[in-house]
């Protein structure tokens, strides 16, 4: 009897903790649109290109926010990229090798640091000596932060293609080199593109790395690469500390254009493989 | 035979040694003249002196506590959700919709921490204030987790409760991998024993308590070291209090909060990377902690 009521209870438990898991996930999804979709309705496309209003007076748009995210995400892209991949070849080739042990071991660790240390480590190796927030601190400080990323998922895509194929070309004397780029690169390339846009979602939706790097500009688009510059995720941190109620909702629907943002880049990925790893 | 190709790599993969040696090397240089003035009062002690031109003085007690706390505090919530979720959706789901619930936290696990931090701040605070805090002051205000008054509801619990929602998806994951793994015959065998469900789980999760320690481990570093999402409902107050509903400071949360405005002062940067240090430390005893624990498992 004992043993049947546990069993319920058990039962129940696990159901529970599935519900209460996932629920704040809907939560979210649903607050974001109750509260940001009335302000793009409101604004309609306006939203998406003017600038931020003044406080207390009416909504704007995050137009430059927008443009500064996507300037920022393609020159990390540029910066952290080349390097990450060819990371991920290195540990991928050598992994019996202690550099390419070490190396894969770093990659997981700084794939869990706190995103908040490397705004403040650019900030003191460049924006300081600089004298100013810039569009390329930024970039940088997302660089370091994607590149654990698509260096991990180059590795695995490339570990994964059979040996045989990898002796096949060598058998033919083509060199490492060749047999890398041409052949092994070409059979592991979604796995590749899986790792670069799990990294451009990542940097897309990082806040903590800008405070410190990018500065913020709601009111000038782009204006240089050694500028100031806005994006999504900062914008919606500064509006939300302000305490001007048109704040909020600007607030609110910069979230629902972010998420939109994020959604379309992974859904697509996370529907076209098995597992992700963020 | 030399090989070139591995020469042409090297330099470019040691860019992320280089990376992360010079990221120890400047928070070591940049939090050196506070340890020259204070030594290790500025980990020890709970005073934020910001003078501009005259006596300065800074502890960051204050925030170790607090990072500490609500890190805790999302654990003690995080971790049995991550293990019934995990169980619920291997052993229990049909198959339609385990793919969706696994997608599910995934969503989760990726989102713009910013999203949780908007949430955190405008509906899960109040919420979590009157449903929560408020009933619990009024009836059992004599306990000191309960005694401080929920007025605003930025406090240790809002950041502990946001924190657990963001990484008991992550955890899950771990844990979810683990479970999965266990052999069939594992398996098979509690069930021949005649066991109850209930039974047959508790021993397989037993099994798998390595990846659960990793999980915990890995999911305390994600939890110490998010920002954005904590410093919108934690409260940012200098404050070392046993109350889960007062409010606080994590390292995190002290440096967003602060370093924008740190140059005006001499020795508040400093100050600051010296906390940063303390977050690099804890962060990377942690992490490493936790995939030591998770590669030893997974190779025994």
């Amino acid at each position: 009897m004992l043993r049947k009521i546990k069993e319920k209870l058990f039962l129940l438990g696990i159901t529970i903790a599935t519900v209460l898991t996932i629920l704040p996930l809907f939560h979210i999804i649903l607050s974001v649109i109750l509260n940001g979709l009335p302000v793009l309705l409101e604004r309609g496309l306006a939203f998406l290109t003017d600038t931020v209003a003044p406080p207390g007076d009416g909504l704007g748009g995050i137009g430059p926010a927008i443009v500064g995210t996507f300037v920022l995400t393609f020159l990390a892209s540029l910066m952290g990229l080349p390097i990450a991949i060819l990371t991920g070849i290195f540990s991928a080739e050598y992994p019996n090798s202690l550099i390419g042990r070490a190396t894969k071991t770093l990659l997981m660790i700084m794939m869990e640091f706190p995103t908040i240390l490397v705004g403040l480590f650019v900030m003191d190796i460049m924006v300081i000596p600089m004298g100013r927030y810039s569009a390329v601190a930024g970039a940088l400080a997302l660089a370091i932060v994607m590149m654990p990323y698509v260096a991990v998922y180059t590795e695995q895509a490339l570990r994964e293609i059979p040996r045989i194929y990898r002796e096949g070309a060598f058998a033919l004397g083509l060199s490492r080199a060749i047999v890398v780029f041409r052949i092994l690169m070409g059979m592991a390339r979604k796995g590749i593109l899986t790792g670069v846009l799990i990294g451009i979602a990542k940097v897309a939706g990082e806040t903590a790395p800008l405070l410190f790097t990018a500065g913020g500009s709601y009111r000038v688009y782009f204006a240089g690469l050694d500028r100031p510059i806005g994006a999504i995720p900062l914008l919606i941190y500064d509006l939300v500390q302000q305490p001007y109620e048109n704040y909020h909702q600007i607030a609110w629907g910069a979230s629902l254009v972010l998420m939109l943002i994020f959604l379309a880049i992974f859904l697509p990925i996370r529907l076209s493989i098995k597992e992700v790893k963020m | 035979m030399k090989d070139r190709f591995k020469i042409f790599l090297l330099p470019v993969s040691s860019i992320v040694f280089g990376i992360f040696l010079l990221m120890l090397t400047v928070f070591l240089i940049a939090s050196l003249p506070i340890f020259e003035k204070e030594g290790l009062s500025i980990y020890t002690t709970n005073v934020w002196k910001a003078v501009e031109g005259g006596e300065e003085f800074y502890g960051v007690l204050s925030a170790i506590y607090g990072s500490v706390y609500t890190s805790v505090v999302a654990l003690i919530i995080a971790l049995p959700l991550s293990i019934g979720f995990a169980v619920f959706v291997i052993d229990y789901v049909p198959a339609k919709f385990k793919e969706i619930l696994i997608i599910l936290t995934d969503i989760m696990a990726g989102l713009p921490t910013i999203l949780y931090g908007i949430w955190g701040a405008f509906v899960l605070v109040p919420i979590l204030r009157d449903y929560v805090m408020k009933p619990l002051y009024d009836h059992l205000s004599f306990v000191p987790l309960f005694s401080y008054p929920p007025t605003t509801g930025y406090s240790y619990l809002s950041a502990g409760v946001l924190l657990a929602i963001m990484v008991t998806p992550f955890a899950s994951a771990i844990i979810r991998e683990a479970y999965r793994m266990i052999p069939r015959v594992y398996r098979e065998g509690v069930y021949a024993l005649g066991l109850t469900r209930y039974e047959a789980t508790k021993v397989l999760v037993g099994y798998i308590k390595p990846a659960i320690v990793a999980g915990t481990l890995l999911a305390f570093g994600r939890a110490v070291g998010e920002t954005v999402a904590v410093s919108l409902v934690v409260g940012n107050t200098f404050n070392i209090h046993p109350s889960l509903f007062a409010p606080g400071y994590t390292i995190s949360s002290l440096i967003a909060n602060q370093f924008g405005n740190a140059f005006i002062y001499r020795y508040m940067p400093s100050a600051l990377f010296a906390s940063g240090l303390a977050l690099f430390v804890i962060g990377l005893i942690v992490n490493v902690l936790g995939l030591m624990v998770l590669r030893r498992w997974r190779y025994a």
